[in-house]
């Protein structure tokens, strides 16, 4: 099957299995295999795999932003395997739930050291 | 009734465009200085702004995705950062402004300073964020906005000469305020008509709603009362600064002045509505740009957004929204005029304004969105004639402003 990467996937909003929000495909990784054929291994997504789409000083900048808003940086882009996906529409649908990937490190650190700590950030308003 | 009811999402997004503080000074104003020669200009961003609310309001019914979903997929990483960045600082700058606008109605009502009221105001926008629920929230502010309907009311009860004003508004002159400054009105009011933020908002409201394909009828019937709702509350503003101020020329710059034709011909209850109708619309305005500008970032890195999931599983999203509201309090504490702050706003807003409609109108074309849902041949027409004009209004706002001096 013949898929147009770039218009298919690239900057398509990542969707898990329950509706919930994991990311956007910033880029895709490659991966070759034993024949030497490359293959699609997985989609990144993060600030970091954006800032080094982007490139020169804007893309560092986006970098720069995330890891200062994390514990340990730099941040590594979140790595979807491609067998995680499910299919793709006018959004890259998971067959996971988002949890049972890692989290993202800003939006952990601006839950811990902000979000968290304002009353009411555990019930939704709807 | 119940068809209002189900149209308030529509007449909010409508409210931020055509009726905001911006607004309500720039349309008292064109009346002042044009009669009601800029008609024209309402309604054709009444019809603009319906054809891409209804492709935006589609899109997000038939696929769950909003219009900055869009933006980013159409015009790849770099320029729909371009977009994010200027389309966030307008709407920032411009929730500074709404935030302003409650204020300097609250000093209305209380002879207490703006600046009292701004850190208040801000406070009691991010509770309704915070905790309103979305619909409730839509409804009461959507609602509440169309007190501004006072306008109307006074229209009657003035010495209208209402041949003279129907005449007023199919001949366009100039009115001896010259070319430029005609014109330089003209974009003002049309970038504020089909004003970013209004789709940001509609579309994204929808999917908090979750609309899907079954709500379609929904969705155009919150665009064909919402908008042409917003258009007319403008056009009822223009009216009524027509036939009190103008042909005398005053320059008109205040609230104050605003709502002084409506105390003159209602008395006291006509000016307490008029007060609550720019407190319902300002706030309304707060509440649409503060999360608009909180959904363009959202949408674009494709963060968890939205007021559906409990704000500790959308950190970044309600960490924006919270960074907006701080910096609009922060711009407003300089003590500038929130009223010319809009005007410096609307002339970089029409500079971007095709990065944002040019991808909706792609989209709603995509079959691989829209299935057999895409645009028909009229609509396309539509869309394209309206891009056109948009683009012209994008090229003419900076050398229209630096013709002028930024208006009257």
């Amino acid at each position: 099957m013949r898929v147009q990467l770039a218009k298919r996937l690239l900057d398509r909003q990542i969707v898990d299995v329950d509706g919930r929000l994991v990311g956007r495909v910033d880029d895709i990784a490659f991966a070759v295999d034993d024949e030497g054929f490359p293959y699609v291994d997985s989609l990144l997504t993060g600030q970091r795999a954006l800032g080094e789409r982007i490139g020169g000083r804007v893309g560092r900048l986006l970098m720069a932003v995330a890891d200062r808003f994390t514990d340990d940086p730099p941040v590594p882009p979140l790595r979807v395997p491609l067998s995680q996906v499910a299919h793709v529409d006018s959004a890259v649908r998971l067959r996971c739930r988002a949890a049972d990937l890692p989290p993202s490190p800003v939006e952990a650190w601006l839950r811990r050291h902000l979000i968290e700590r304002i009353p009411g950030s555990g019930r939704a308003s709807g | 009734m119940r068809k209002l009811f189900a149209a308030t999402l529509g007449v909010l997004s409508a409210v931020g465009g055509f009726v905001d503080i911006g607004d309500l000074v720039a349309a008292s104003q064109a009346g002042a200085l044009f009669g009601m020669a800029h008609t024209w200009v309402l309604l054709a961003g009444v019809v603009g702004i319906c054809a891409y609310a209804e492709m935006a309001g589609r899109i997000a019914a038939v696929s769950g995705r909003a219009v900055f979903d869009l933006v980013r997929e159409r015009l790849g990483p770099r320029v729909a950062l371009l977009n994010l960045v200027a389309s966030w600082l307008v709407t920032v700058v411009t929730l500074a402004a709404e935030l302003g606008g409650v204020a300097l109605a609250l000093q209305l009502a209380t002879r207490v300073s703006h600046l009292f009221w701004v850190p208040l105001a801000a406070l009691a926008v991010w509770l309704v964020l915070w905790r309103l629920r979305f619909e409730l929230m839509e409804r009461i502010f959507g609602l509440a906005g169309l007190a501004l309907l006072v306008f109307a009311v006074a229209l009657v009860a003035l010495p209208t000469d209402w041949p003279e004003l129907g005449q007023g508004a199919w001949q366009i002159s100039a009115a001896g305020h010259g070319w430029p400054l005609y014109w330089f009105v003209a974009v003002a009011l049309f970038a504020a008509a089909v004003s970013p933020y209004e789709v940001f908002f509609f579309s994204s409201g929808g999917v908090e709603e979750r609309w899907s394909a079954a709500d379609l009828a929904r969705a155009r019937s919150n665009v064909l009362i919402g908008f042409p709702v917003g258009g007319f509350l403008a056009l009822s503003l223009v009216a009524v600064a027509t036939v009190a101020y103008h042909p005398s020329g005053v320059s008109l710059s205040t609230l104050d002045e605003v709502a002084r034709p409506v105390a003159t011909a209602l008395g006291g209850a006509g000016l307490a509505t008029a007060v609550l109708a720019f407190f319902a619309v300002t706030f309304g305005a707060a509440l649409e740009t503060g999360l608009s500008a909180a959904y363009a970032a959202a949408q674009y890195f494709g963060w968890q957004w939205g007021k559906r999931v409990r704000p500790r599983e959308a950190a970044r999203f309600h960490s924006v929204l919270l960074v907006g509201l701080l910096l609009g309090v922060v711009m407003l504490m300089t003590t500038v005029d929130p009223v010319r702050l809009t005007e410096y706003m609307l002339v970089l807003s029409a500079v971007v304004l095709p990065l944002t409609y040019l991808p909706i109108l792609v989209v709603a074309n995509d079959r691989g969105y829209l299935g057999d849902r895409v645009n028909g041949r009229w609509m396309n027409l539509l869309g394209a004639v309206f891009l056109l004009l948009i683009v012209a209004a994008s090229v003419a706002a900076i050398p229209l402003a630096i013709m002028t001096g930024m208006g009257p």
